[in-house]
C-alpha cells in the first residue's frame, strides 16, 4: 500500500481532487471532501453495485476492496483515498463470466432481494482471498460484518464454504477489472466525469479532434451480422461512396455537420418501448472503398450516458447478390451500460439488419427510409424479445429432450 | 447520515500535522472508523479534518529496546499479521474482537486507543500492558503511561491540538501468560463486559494484573496477584485449569463488584455485568497462569 500524497488545505465549500483507481480504470474527481466513498462510486462515477444502507458502518451494504482488503465505503471520505486501488462488485466479475463466488451465490439462493449481496461478495471474496484455509465452522463469525434480512444466512454460508473448500489454493482475482470510461448517474454531480469526454478540437481543422481513442479492455457489445443483399456490389460501391446516403440509411442517425477530413458530426435517436436515448456526437471514416468502410464514432446519451464504437462494414459479391458484414464494438458507459448486456446486443444486432435492408433500398435507388420515423422503436424490441423468446423456447426443448430416456 | 461540510487538509510531515491541528475545532482523521460514524450521525461537526495518512514516520511498526512501537497510521489487520507483533500476544489475541475484518482494514491501534471509547479492546490491552503513548505537541513531545491516559469515556489526556504519534507496547518476556476474554451480544459489537489478563511466573513469584473493559467509563485496571496466590494456595502450583478457575471464582466475585461500576444499560444491568466480568476473570487468569508455567519452562511468552 503506497501512501496518499499531501494535500493543501481546502475550505469546505472548496472542492478536493482525488485520483484512484477504480476497478482497474484511473479516475479523478473533484468533491466535496465530505462525500463518502460509497456516495462517490454510485453517484460520481455511476458503479451502483455498491448498496448504501445505514450510512455508519453497522450493515456491511457499501463493502468494497482497498488495496486488496474489505472496507466500508460508508466509513471512508472519497479524498482520502488518493493514490489507492478500489474494486467494487462491478470489478468482480462479468455478466457472462461470473467469478465462482457470484456463480456459488446463485446457485445456492444465497440471495433473496438481492440487497445485501455485493457487500456479502465483497467480504467472502476477501476473506478467502486471506484465509484460503478458513474452517466451515468458523464462517458465520468471519462474515459477521455484513447483515442480511431475507436468507437466514444458511445459504450464503453455504455458498461461501463451497467456493472455500473449491479454491483452497487460492480463489480467481476479480475478472473485470480494466480501462474504461466511468461515468456519474446524473449530470448534476458536482465534478462528475462526462461519459465520454469530446476530445479537445484540434487547430486548423473544422473543429473535429486528432482521433477517436477508444477504451480497452473488452466492449460492452461485440456484434458481427451479415446480411445478403439483392442490390449488386456496384449499386453497394455506390451507397458506400456516399456518406450522406449511407447516414441515412443508419436507423435513427442524423448526419448534421461536416467536419471536413472525414470528420462528421451527428446524432441519433434511439427508442425502445419507455426507453429513450438520444445521441450527439462525431465519426470519423477512416477508411472507405467501394467495398470496406472503417469508422468510428463517439456519442453522448443526454441522460448521462455514453457511447463509443468500433465499426467495419465489409461488402462482398455472393450468388444473389452482396454479403455485407457488419463487425462492430460497442463501448457503452453511464445509464445504458446497466441495461442489460444481451439484450443491448440484441437490439445493436437488429439495427444492423435494419440497417443492411435501407442500405439494400438505397442502392436499389430507392429511399432509405430509415430515419423517417422513430428509429429501431418498438419493431426492434419486439424483434430483439421475440429472438430471445425463440431462443429461449428452443433450450426448453433440447432441456426436454434430453431427459427424455 | 451524511457528515456536515468540513475543511479538509492532508499534511505531509509530523509538523505540518500540529500547524493545522492548531486551529480551532480540527480534529485528527486516521482510519475513522469510530469517528466517520460520530460525523455520519452528526454528533461531532469539526471545522477541519487534518487527514494524518500521508505523513511517512506515523506508519511505521517496529521494535527495539523491549517496545514495540505502532505508529498511528499502522492499520489494526496490518498488526494482527505483522511479524512483529508476535511479541505482543496480547495484541494478536485482543485484535479478533476489534470490530470486524472490513472495520480493522482501515481502523488504527492508536486511533481505537486516542478516541478511548469504554468498551474498546485495545484500550485496555494498553493498560494491561501499561503502554506508553508518545504524544506530539508544539511544545514538544509527552510521554504517558497508560494509568494516566485514560480519564473518562472518550477522554484522555491528549490535548485539542496534540497528535499521538505512537503507542509503545512492551515486549513479553519469557514466565508471561496472557488472557483476553469477551462477552457481546453480536459478534464486532461493543462488549458487555471484557477482561484484559497477564500473568507473570519467575522463580516462584507469581504476580497477575487484570484490566476490564465495559464495565466503567475507562479500562480499569487492578493487581489481582494476591488473588491467583490465595487461589494457587488452595489448589496447588499446577491445578488443572477448572480447579483453578474454581478457587478463583471465589474471589472473583470481591474483584468485580470493584471494578464494575457501570450503571448498566438496556443490555445489561450492573449486576448482570458483574457476573459476566467475574466469569471471564476466572477463566482467563486460570488460562493465564497455565500459559506462564509453560512459558517459564520453555523460556518463551504466550
Amino acid at each position: 500500500m503506497s501512501l496518499p500524497n499531501a494535500y493543501a488545505r481546502a475550505e469546505a465549500d472548496e472542492l478536493v481532487e482525488v485520483t484512484m483507481t477504480v476497478n482497474g480504470s484511473e479516475t479523478t474527481m473533484s468533491l466535496p471532501s465530505r462525500v463518502t466513498l460509497s456516495d462517490a462510486l454510485r453517484d460520481h462515477l455511476g458503479l451502483t453495485g455498491t448498496h448504501v444502507g445505514c450510512e455508519h458502518g453497522i450493515c456491511g451494504m457499501c463493502t468494497i476492496l482497498v488495496d486488496g482488503e474489505a472496507a466500508r465505503a460508508c466509513l471512508l471520505f472519497a479524498v482520502q483515498l488518493d493514490g489507492a486501488e478500489v474494486t467494487t462488485v462491478e470489478g468482480l466479475g462479468r455478466q457472462d463470466d461470473l467469478h465462482p463466488l457470484q456463480e456459488a451465490f446463485g446457485r445456492h439462493h444465497a440471495l433473496q432481494c438481492g440487497f445485501c449481496t455485493p457487500g456479502f461478495l465483497m467480504s467472502a471474496y476477501d476473506l478467502l482471498r486471506h484465509e484460503p484455509d478458513v474452517r466451515t465452522e468458523d464462517l458465520p463469525d468471519e462474515l459477521s460484518g455484513v447483515l442480511c434480512r431475507c436468507t437466514g444466512y444458511r445459504n450464503i454460508v453455504d455458498a461461501v464454504a463451497d467456493v472455500a473448500h473449491a479454491h483452497r489454493d487460492g480463489l480467481p482475482g476479480p475478472a473485470n477489472c480494466a480501462q474504461r470510461t466511468l461515468v456519474g448517474r446524473t449530470p448534476a454531480g458536482a465534478g462528475a466525469a462526462s461519459a465520454v469526454e469530446e476530445p479537445e478540437p484540434m487547430a486548423g481543422t473544422g473543429g473535429h479532434p486528432e482521433e477517436i481513442v477508444l477504451p480497452g479492455g473488452e466492449p460492452t457489445i461485440s456484434v458481427d451480422v451479415t446480411t445478403q443483399l439483392e442490390s449488386g456490389p456496384d449499386d453497394v460501391a455506390r451507397v458506400f461512396g456516399d456518406i450522406r446516403l449511407l447516414a441515412r440509411c443508419l436507423p435513427g442517425a442524423e448526419l448534421t455537420d461536416e467536419l471536413g477530413n472525414d470528420w462528421y458530426r451527428g446524432r441519433a435517436r434511439i427508442a425502445l418501448g419507455p426507453v429513450r436515448l438520444s445521441f450527439a456526437g462525431m465519426a470519423h471514416i477512416l477508411e472507405q472503398t467501394d467495398d470496406r468502410i472503417v469508422m468510428r464514432g463517439q456519442g453522448q446519451d443526454t441522460g448521462g450516458g455514453g457511447a463509443q464504437a468500433d465499426i467495419v462494414m465489409t461488402a462482398t459479391p455472393s450468388a444473389s447478390g452482396v454479403s455485407l458484414q457488419a463487425e462492430a464494438k460497442v463501448f457503452l458507459t453511464g445509464r445504458i451500460a446497466g441495461f442489460g448486456r444481451s439484450l443491448a446486443g440484441d437490439v445493436s444486432r437488429r439495427m444492423f439488419e435494419e440497417f443492411a435492408r435501407s442500405l439494400d433500398r438505397a442502392a436499389a435507388g430507392a429511399e432509405p427510409d430509415a430515419h423517417s420515423r422513430p428509429p429501431g422503436a418498438v419493431s426492434i424490441l419486439v424483434g430483439a424479445l421475440s429472438d430471445r423468446f425463440r431462443q429461449r423456447l428452443a433450450r426448453l426443448r433440447r432441456g426436454r429432450g434430453r431427459r427424455t430416456p | 447520515m451524511k457528515a456536515a461540510p468540513f475543511a479538509y487538509v492532508r499534511p505531509g510531515s509530523t509538523q505540518d500535522a500540529l500547524a493545522e491541528l492548531g486551529r480551532d475545532g480540527a480534529k485528527v482523521l486516521a482510519g475513522g472508523q469510530s469517528l466517520v460514524p460520530v460525523l455520519a450521525m452528526r454528533l461531532g461537526r469539526p471545522s477541519t479534518l487534518v487527514d494524518i495518512n500521508a505523513v511517512p514516520e506515523l506508519s511505521r511498526i517496529s521494535r527495539d529496546h523491549g517496545t514495540l512501537r505502532i505508529g498511528a497510521t499502522v492499520r489494526q489487520r496490518q498488526v494482527q499479521y505483522d511479524a512483529a507483533t508476535a511479541a505482543v500476544p496480547l495484541l494478536r489475541m485482543a485484535l479478533p474482537w476489534v470490530g470486524h475484518r472490513e472495520i480493522r482494514s482501515r481502523g488504527t491501534v492508536c486511533g481505537s486507543i486516542a478516541h478511548a471509547d469504554p468498551s474498546a479492546e485495545l484500550p485496555a490491552v494498553a493498560s494491561c500492558l501499561d503502554a506508553t503513548m508518545v504524544v506530539a505537541g508544539a511544545e514538544g513531545v509527552r510521554e504517558i503511561a497508560a494509568g494516566e491516559f485514560f480519564t473518562g469515556a472518550m477522554t484522555t489526556v491528549i490535548g485539542a491540538e496534540e497528535l499521538l504519534t505512537e503507542v509503545r507496547f512492551p515486549i513479553a518476556a519469557p514466565g508471561e501468560g496472557h488472557g483476553f476474554g469477551e462477552f457481546a451480544r453480536r459478534h464486532g459489537d461493543f462488549a458487555l463486559a471484557g477482561v484484559v489478563v497477564r500473568v507473570r511466573t519467575r522463580d516462584e513469584r507469581v504476580d497477575a494484573r487484570v484490566s476490564c473493559f465495559g464495565v466503567s467509563d475507562h479500562p480499569v485496571s487492578r493487581d489481582i496477584s494476591g488473588e491467583l496466590q490465595a487461589a494457587l494456595a488452595a489448589v496447588g502450583p499446577t491445578p488443572a485449569e477448572p480447579d483453578l478457575r474454581r478457587a478463583l471464582a471465589e474471589h472473583a466475585e470481591r474483584i468485580t463488584s470493584d471494578v464494575v461500576d457501570t450503571g448498566g444499560d438496556a443490555h445489561a444491568s450492573t449486576a448482570y455485568r458483574r457476573r459476566l466480568t467475574a466469569g471471564l476473570l476466572a477463566r482467563e487468569v486460570a488460562r493465564a497462569y497455565l500459559k506462564s508455567l509453560r512459558s517459564a519452562e520453555e523460556g518463551t511468552s504466550r
